[in-house]
């Protein structure tokens, strides 16, 4: 057997704790006095600051960031924000006063007035509330909403959109499935949560216009025909003080002569030499029909002519670029010009209907568009536009001849979404921008980035930025706090076991010396105290856990009340109870130091022989 | 004759306290296998210096030759052993080949009385022999103390437990310091006769530190004995002489 005095230390250390027993259970006593309310605190700290946490993690309120005013978003902005990392759900709404709907449970009369808020697959608000995403002729209805109406999911109410048109009152019915009822908690308002583009469909009928989906009648959004100035011929020259009166209060900016080449140029056909040309201009903005009829107001009773006309606007047709006349002449018009009217007549409030709109005059001369009733042209702009022109006649100039309302559509389309219906033969207006947005993040820690970045591109947002930031600030003020604390204890924890420690090993001196006699060196025993000093901080760490534990207990009982399933004020994560055990051993290690160095100085001549 | 255990040679120790300062000279000490070696001597003569050079727990000052040899290795230089400081060795040599009786026994208080003989054993590295070590606790009456707490024990059965833990590793060596100071003659005489007789049959040599002569005188192979003399007022000088009796 082979000798190992050190393996024997331990079992001597304990013994000797074993046997001042009373004494080493007044050190653990004070141990667990600073280990236990230093857990607790730490469990309360820990416990409080998750609570809080998880209640704002739970509920999707605090995830969101709603705009705090109304303005315009293009579609543009969601796809690139959606792009964003941090975000969760996004989806666009419409004016909050398109969104109010009237909502009649089924087998009653007794119409409710509700907000109508559009939702999309992955709503956390929806999904996070006892909710479903709502399908096409489905609806999610807030708890007020559903106790106002008195209904539960599986239910269908029908919703009915009002709207009046030219002094009438319309409105249009459906029928739609209560999918789910939202617990109370995802708001008290009363509103209904329904697809995207059913409150599209809700908001263009409010309009005026209609839903060709649900069978909802009413306008197609045509587009305006705008200029970027008008030709002014007149027979008779104007006074110059009258020629500066004449755009007052018109819309124009800038009347200036013309000379007649010029004025040809920018119309596309030779002007007659009897008249002087004027060119009417309002820089940096589009002229439209209401400018040109403010012009024909104050020149009413003379002979004129005002030839509204759009630069730049050109057509593809076959990888050839056509530069297109706009000419819309009545009969009168064309004599003074010398050329044959228009067969879509002249330009005025209403475009041309049907498929005179997009009619051409093809000139004699070219050959490829004889034989065709139309050809497929295309033109850029916001949107790019494929439309079929249809050859009505030949034209007496160089250029095709087309109305001038189509020039101002063009144009208008390099401004604005212009879309051709191919079904219609008709331009349509596309949608414009959104009016707000619902968004969350993905978690609460994504939400001041999102707040703060939102903020920077100049769009004015709310969100529960506050709370949030508020338990980071408590989080850091309680951690200080617990700091401190724990510091204060550990100090007073460390300089109890160091005293004891020391004091043991001037107690015990003759007991060392006689080990140290029986064949211990030095470095064995050194370990005697810290040994003791593990030990007693072991049985320190035991009583300091049943302490916290009960206290714990007893902290979570009595505010049971306030807490939710699951929930506690004092808890502690098992990382945390590793590390403080780790902690407070190390520490008892470092603290039998002093006394382990001072066992190894003691000279067992000395010792042995005193009483 | 053998291979003396303990041999030593022109040694010094000096030990200064305050102002007084006390030389211990040693020309030459020697311990041979089962040898009973009385160390006598008025208090304050250095009996106990002696032991504590003998035992290893005190460095001497100046020596010629120090040697511990056991029945079958080489011998060890102490003296060499004092000047590298190898604690770690001497504190082997300890615990390998010697055992102690203490004046008041020198008990571990923590431990019981089984516990305090089995430890030399344990610190040895040797398991303990229970059958010897009940039939030597028999031999000297503490067998019904085994499981007892030193501080239960009379000063006598204190003494007689000493005398069983310094033997029951099977050292070469025992030293006894004052080993009956503390019981009275009668009681003495028993506990000297008993370690005396032990030893003789365990072949183990003794070195007895006693200031009671009539004790020990018959018992002895060799004595030391000190003369002493007041140098200065500060300086005393003790010269230790060893004779063999036998």
């Amino acid at each position: 057997m082979k000798s190992r005095p050190l393996a024997l230390i331990p079992g001597l250390a304990a013994a000797h704790l074993r046997h001042e027993w009373i004494l080493t259970l007044c050190l653990v006593i004070a141990l667990a006095a600073v280990i236990s309310p230093l857990l607790v605190l730490m469990g309360l700290k820990h416990g409080t600051i998750q609570t809080l946490r998880e209640r704002l993690v739970e509920d999707p309120i605090f995830r969101e960031i709603r705009p705090a005013q109304t303005r315009e978003f293009q579609p543009q902005w969601f796809e690139s924000l959606s792009a964003h990392p941090g975000i969760g759900f996004l989806t666009p709404t419409i004016l909050p006063l398109s969104s109010v709907i009237n909502i009649v449970p089924t087998g009653q009369s007794k119409a409710e007035l509700l907000d109508l808020i559009p939702t999309a697959p992955g709503d956390p608000l929806l999904l996070e509330n006892n909710g479903a995403i709502p399908m096409d002729g489905e609806v999610v209805l807030s708890s007020e909403a559903a106790r106002r109406l008195g209904v539960q999911a599986g239910k269908e109410i029908i919703a009915r959109v009002t709207r009046s048109r030219s002094g009438k009152s319309e409105n249009a019915e459906i029928r739609l499935k209560v999918a789910a009822v939202l617990d109370s908690r995802a708001g008290s308002l009363a509103r209904v949560y329904a697809p995207l583009s059913f409150v599209l469909d809700v908001e263009a009928y409010k309009e005026g216009y209609a839903a060709p989906a649900r069978g909802w009648a009413g306008d197609t959004p045509e587009p305006y025909a705008s200029f970027d100035g008008a030709v002014l011929l007149l027979t008779e020259p104007l006074e110059p003080i009258h020629k500066t009166g004449l755009i007052i209060n018109t819309g124009f900016g800038r009347i200036s002569d013309l000379p007649l080449d010029k004025a040809s140029a920018l119309l596309g056909f030779p002007v007659p030499g009897q008249f002087t040309a004027y060119d009417l201009g309002a820089p940096g903005a589009s002229i439209t029909i209401s400018n040109l009829k403010a012009i024909e107001q104050k020149l009413r009773g003379q002979t004129r002519l005002l030839l509204p006309y759009a630069l730049n606007i050109s057509l593809e047709h076959n990888g050839q670029s056509i530069r297109p006349v706009g000419l819309s002449l009545d009969q009168d018009q064309a004599a003074l010009l010398g050329l044959p009217p228009s067969p879509w007549g002249a330009f005025g409030q209403n475009l041309p209907k049907g498929k005179l709109l997009t009619s051409v005059l093809w000139p004699q001369k070219e050959d490829q568009g004889e034989d065709n009733q139309s050809i497929q042209v295309s033109s850029s702009g916001i949107h790019s536009l494929n439309f079929p022109l249809h050859i009505t006649g030949t034209s007496t100039l160089t250029s095709p001849v087309v109305p001038v309302d189509l020039m101002g559509v063009l144009r208008t389309a390099t401004q604005r979404g212009v879309l051709f219906n191919e079904e219609s033969g008709r331009f349509e207006m596309s949608r414009g921008g959104y009016r707000g947005f619902r968004l969350y993040a993905q978690s609460i820690d994504h939400v001041p980035d999102l707040y703060h970045m939102l903020k920077e591109e100049g769009i004015e947002v709310v969100a529960e930025v506050e709370a949030i930031e508020r338990i980071r600030v408590l989080d850091q003020g309680l951690g200080r706090l617990f700091w401190l604390i724990a510091l204060l204890g550990l100090f007073g924890g460390t300089a109890v076991l160091v005293a004891s420690l020391y004091a043991a090993v001037e107690r015990r001196r003759r007991d060392l010396g006689v080990l140290r006699l029986l064949g211990f060196a030095r470095r064995h025993v050194f370990f005697f105290p810290v040994v003791q000093g593990i030990l007693i901080a072991s049985l320190g760490l035991v009583a300091g856990f049943l302490g916290y534990g009960s206290l714990a207990l007893a902290i979570n009982r009595s505010f049971a009340t306030e807490l939710g399933q699951g929930e506690s004020f004092c808890v502690l994560p098992q990382s945390y109870i590793v590390l403080f055990c780790l902690v407070t051993l190390i520490l008892s290690g470092l603290a039998s130091l002093a006394a382990a160095w001072r066992a190894t100085r003691i000279d067992p001549a000395e010792v042995i022989r005193e009483q | 004759m053998a291979t003396p255990m303990v041999y030593l040679e022109n040694l010094t120790k000096t030990r200064s306290q305050s102002e007084s300062v006390f030389e211990l000279q040693v020309s030459s000490f020697a311990v041979y296998p089962g040898q009973l070696i009385a160390v006598i001597g008025e208090s304050g003569c250095g009996k106990s210096t002696l032991l504590d050079l003998v035992a290893l727990v005190m460095a001497p000052t100046r020596v010629a030759k120090f040697q511990v040899s056991s029945s079958t290795g080489t011998p060890h230089d102490v003296a060499k052993l004092w000047e590298q400081g190898d604690e770690s060795k001497l504190a082997r040599l300890r615990r390998d080949h010697f055992g102690y009786v203490l004046q008041t026994g020198g008990l571990l208080p923590f431990l019981t009385v089984r516990h305090n003989i089995g430890l030399p054993g344990r610190v040895k590295g040797m398991g303990t022999d229970e059958k010897r070590l009940h039939s030597l606790a028999k031999r000297l009456g503490v067998v019904h103390c085994l499981d007892r707490m030193p501080i239960s024990l009379s000063i006598g059965q204190r003494q007689r437990v000493a005398i069983l833990r310094a033997l029951a590793h099977q050292p070469q060596l025992v030293l006894a310091d004052e080993p009956t100071a503390s019981v009275d003659k009668a009681r003495a005489r028993s506990i000297m006769e008993d370690m005396h007789t032990l030893a003789r049959e365990e072949g183990v040599a003794v070195v007895v530190v006693t200031h009671d002569v009539d004790l020990i005188y018959e018992r002895a192979d060799a004595i030391c004995s000190f003369e002493t003399t007041q140098v200065s007022e500060q300086v005393s000088l003790s010269v230790c002489q060893q004779e063999q009796v036998k």
